[in-house]
């Protein structure tokens, strides 16, 4: 307000000046004798023109700093025009270290920072550890610091009656969960306390992505039945699309059924995560405390002895850190490896402008002798860095919206959090300040420097003054420096690359290829009759094996590599066990006879399963790792197995070798004594005394998969038209799928490495050429006075040769300090392998050299009178 | 407009310099407003400097701005309203600075287009 009403009477002033001035010529003109109305005619000629003389006088009241910047930017702008080059290298740098890291960074920061999209999410915690029905409810009745929820995640339900039948995955959660998240669901409601015991609970939560896909976001579907695990269930809420808990994957929720009648369910069935919300006043110290108290008695409560051993190191963790825990590790390290891709590239940029800067100082030295004032000139370089570093951040900003991308594509689907990941702008202002600032301090080098430096002097050196020695230094360190890093992250990938090859080459104990697999899965309910289960199966085999274009088929309950374990005890011949010690637990492979040959894993000793042995006596198959651990020096074929609670013992009528079942570095979790097969009859009972009602079907196929895929879906609905068939994959999906997480790692470190190497090789690239520009004169002299070409070429790649070689030691020496975080990740290969540091310092040493021979064979070039003239 | 404009501006860029000394000696002898300024250099010249409007009051802000120069308005030995310009100290220094540097270049111009007499010394 003040500025206008300042800025008005300034004008009004101005006005009334140049009135005055015409009314005193005119006046003067009068008293010359000329006429009025003629005076005031002339005086105004005289004048000129009023509304001209006004605007320019303005003029002159403006602040200059605008026009200035203007004119700096225009300035810089026409800079980078003619030197698109420097402009394009500078820039791309700029961009791919701000993108990368600003991609990476908002994935950490999105996974492993942010809060949880829960209220007061500094309340939620996780109980480390995993707890029966039964342990849980005790929890929930004595612990008095937090109020608690347990959920039991990776079922799943058929849900039919509405077209097709599907599988859906459900989590069964205790019925305060939703209430402690702090949850509210998009339609309807959560479950009530007293909802998780049966009787109470026929009711199912659908997930926002269920009730659009199936349901058609029709919200009369609230209070209607669905048939779910062929049980009506009355709908009762919807999540909204952002509600995620425990992950992405479950599409139904449901009351866990807390049954203390029935023992095995309420102590042996699922074993449980819980999480909790601390109460106020609580804290996360004094849940610690109490959950360990409570872990010291919860044994006493089962129904039979529980070892020690179980959850004895129970603890409490926020929430946060509890549900990230396993990538975290994997996080850092791409962070650590994306942080070093953006120290090359700042100092990248800091040796580009140096080297630009450099040739800069004699132009500087002119526009000061011609009278500019030192911070004028500060300004304008000031201005073009800025410039720089904007269009290189822009750049950045599109390569982080990509990256992301990207990332999220790549990064496997099962990642915690993962859709959750947004650009972060944080971050982004961050990365770019730092690599404005860097172009900022190395752009303003030559300023500085050539205001102190006698204005005379560098004139006269033409630009290879003292200054210049000093950046040459400090470009040489800073080339070291991106040789360095580039070694290590070359390395890093190095050793992730051999890993993922000998996890990838590791005999997994089957032939994957040209497998089908697709899960079968009828109602649980539906093999209460094992009968009827039993002949369904068989009547699919049957009709499976007469498909034309395969060579056999088979089911097992647990695939390998298929993400499930099915647990079962067991008693083994000569192994009485000690008073106190639990039963071995096996892993119980359920198969019908053909498994190993459709599978292709090799038969050691003894035979397969027949058909006979369906009905027959009893009989079980071992792995060889099982044989050697039971019966180490005697032939295990003709010894006896006996699952707990059965009354027969079954003979072991085979040996097969070891199959990479659990993932593909180990064939079983640590936690299993060992591993047996036997055929799918309705003696095959797993733990909870039934026999498996999901099984998975195992097709060789010779002929186009998807034909027999048809054939399949219509063949199974023609004996049990509300059977699903789920999860059809190849068998070398589901193999790929397990190295889907290393794969990834290696994937974005071997992108980070090759950015690092193009990135160093730049920075080499530039302090040789600079060099050799430098040294033209030089040289010009040398090859006057006869020096030999190839000595020029020899003098500067020795240049080039020094400073790789001090780069490529550096990195190796830290390659070898770091290397160790790497190790959880490693499989095959030590954190320090001889083989890929040697390749890699190889390699770096080749690339490094053959930047440099760009700039020498220019040296060589150099015609010595045209150097000798140059300047 | 916009060419003309240009061409006043162009024209305070060459005389610069000059028409801040001439103003700054001006009102050495005394306050003085812009139609008084215009006419006391148009006759102490004897009529050769007709010095523009367009450039003597862009320089007269400029100069105040720099605060070589003070104005105020006041009424004149014609009963009329005028703004006047007088000399401030720091303006006072200037003008003994422009001086020295107009002698400077009057001498450097003189010894280029009389070149025999330079070279008649030894």
């Amino acid at each position: 307000m003040r500025f206008r009403w300042w800025g008005r009477k300034r004008r009004q002033e101005l006005h009334e000046e140049l009135q005055s001035h015409l009314e005193m010529a005119a006046r003067a003109r009068m008293e010359r004798g000329e006429h009025e109305n003629e005076a005031a005619r002339a005086a105004r000629r005289e004048f000129g023109n009023v509304g001209l003389v006004n605007e320019v006088t303005q003029d002159q009241w403006k602040e200059r700093w605008l026009e200035d910047f203007v004119e700096d930017a225009r300035y810089g702008l026409r800079r980078m025009r003619k030197s698109p080059g420097f402009t394009a290298i500078a820039a791309l740098t700029l961009a791919l270290g701000i993108g990368a890291n600003t991609a990476i960074f908002s994935l950490v920061n999105g996974i492993l920072l942010v809060s949880l999209p829960y209220p007061h999410p500094e309340q939620l915690v996780s109980v480390t550890g995993a707890y029966p029905k039964g342990a849980f409810v005790a929890m929930r009745q004595q612990i008095r610091t937090m109020d608690v929820g347990a959920y039991a995640e990776g079922h799943e339900l058929n849900l039919t009656g509405f077209g097709e039948p599907v599988r859906l995955a459900s989590t069964s959660v205790s019925a305060e969960l939703f209430s402690i998240l702090g949850a509210r669901p998009d339609l309807g409601r959560t479950f009530y306390a007293g909802e998780d015991v049966p009787g109470q609970g026929n009711f199912v939560i659908l997930s926002h992505a269920l009730w659009e896909q199936r349901f058609g976001s029709d919200a009369t579907i609230l209070g209607r039945s669905i048939e779910l695990g062929g049980e009506s269930r009355q709908v009762v809420g919807v999540m909204p699309a952002e509600f995620r808990f425990p992950s992405t994957k479950t599409q139904v929720w449901i009351p866990l059924q807390n049954d203390p009648r029935n023992a095995v369910s309420f102590w042996a069935g699922d074993f449980m995560p819980a999480i909790g919300r601390l109460r106020p006043g609580s804290t996360l110290g004094q849940a610690r405390t109490e959950i360990r108290m409570f872990q010291s008695r919860v044994g006493a409560l089962f129904p039979w002895p529980m070892p020690a051993s179980w959850n004895a190191n129970a603890s409490v963790v926020p929430l946060q850190s509890g549900m990230v825990a396993d990538v975290r590790p994997r996080l850092l390290i791409l962070l650590g490896a994306v942080g070093l891709v953006l120290l090359i590239a700042c100092s990248n940029v800091a040796n580009l402008t140096l080297s630009r800067a450099a040739t800069r100082e004699k132009e500087i030295s002119i526009r000061t002798a011609l009278g500019a004032a030192r911070p004028r000139i500060t300004r304008q370089l000031l201005t073009e860095s800025v410039l720089q570093a904007l269009l290189g951040g822009l750049l950045g900003l599109g390569f982080a919206r990509e990256g992301l991308v990207l990332l999220k594509v790549m990064l496997p689907s099962d990642t915690p959090r993962l859709t959750e990941a947004h650009i972060d702008w944080r971050v982004l202002l961050f990365t770019g300040a730092l690599a404005i600032l860097t172009g900022v301090v190395f752009g303003l080098a030559p300023a500085l420097h050539s205001s102190r430096a006698a204005l005379t002097e560098a004139l006269k050196s033409g630009g290879r003054g003292t200054a210049v020695s000093v950046s040459q230094r400090l470009r040489s360190w800073l080339a070291i420096a991106q040789v360095a890093f580039a070694v290590l992250l070359v390395i890093a990938a190095g050793l992730m690359i051999r890993s993922f090859w000998s996890l990838s080459h590791v005999n997994a104990g089957f032939h994957p290829e040209r497998i089908l697999t697709a899960r079968i899965t009828p109602n649980e309910s539906f093999c209460n009759d094992a009968k009827r289960c039993l002949t369904f199966y068989r009547s699919v085999l049957d009709q499976v094996q007469a498909f034309p274009g395969t060579s056999g088929a088979a089911f097992v309950n647990t695939l390998p590599l298929g993400g499930r374990v099915s647990k079962r005890s067991l008693v083994v011949e000569d192994h009485d066990l000690p008073p106190g010690e639990d039963s071995p637990l096996f892993w119980l492979n359920v198969v019908t006879p053909g498994y190993f040959r459709v599978m292709g894993i090799p038969l050691l000793s003894g035979r397969g399963f027949t058909d006979s042995d369906i009905s027959g006596a009893p009989v079980a198959v071992v792995t060889a790792e099982t044989a050697r651990r039971y019966w180490p020096s005697q032939n295990a074929v003709g010894k006896h197995i006996r699952l707990l609670d059965d009354k027969d013992w079954r003979t072991v009528v085979g040996v097969i070798a070891d199959v990479r079942a659990y993932d593909l570095q180990r064939s079983a979790p640590e936690w299993i004594n060992g591993t047996a097969y036997v055929p799918y009859n309705s003696a095959a009972t797993l733990e909870d005394r039934r026999i498996p009602a999901e099984m998975t079907l195992a097709i060789r196929t010779a002929s186009d998969d998807s034909q027999i895929v048809t054939m399949l879906r219509s063949g199974v609905a023609s004996i049990n038209r509300e059977v699903p068939v789920s999860e059809v994959k190849s068998m070398g999906a589901v193999v790929s799928e397990a190295v889907s997480t290393p794969a990834s790692t290696m994937t974005l470190l071997v992108v980070f490495a090759a950015l690092a190497l193009v990135l160093g090789t730049i920075g080499i690239y530039g302090v040789l050429s600079f060099l050799v520009s430098n040294r033209t004169r030089e040289i010009g002299i040398r090859l006057a006075l006869g020096a030999q070409r190839t000595d020029v070429l020899r003098s500067v790649l020795g240049e080039g040769a020094k400073l790789s070689l001090a780069g490529i030691l550096l990195g190796l020496a830290g390659a070898f300090a770091v290397m160790r975080v790497l190790s959880g990740e490693l499989y095959g290969v030590g954190a320090a392998d001889p083989l890929t540091f040697c390749s890699v310092a190889i390699l770096v040493a080749v690339v490094a050299l053959t930047a440099c021979y760009v700039p020498a064979r220019r040296a060589m070039r150099v015609d010595p009178v045209v150097a000798l003239r140059y300047e | 407009m916009a060419e003309k404009r240009e061409r006043y501006q162009n024209r305070i860029e060459l005389l610069q310099g000059t028409l801040d000394l001439l103003v700054l000696q001006t009102l050495q002898w005394g306050a003085q407003h812009g139609y008084g300024i215009s006419v006391a250099i148009r006759n102490r010249s004897g009529e050769i400097l007709q010095v523009d409007t367009g450039s003597l009051y862009p320089a007269l802000h400029r100069l105040e701005k720099q605060k070589w120069i003070k104005s105020e308005w006041r009424i004149s030995e014609n009963k009329q309203r005028a703004k006047y310009y007088r000399l401030t100290a720091t303006g006072k220094k200037q003008l003994t600075k422009e001086r020295s540097k107009w002698a400077q270049l009057s001498d450097a111009i003189a010894g280029v287009l009389n070149p025999l007499e330079d070279e008649s010394e030894p």
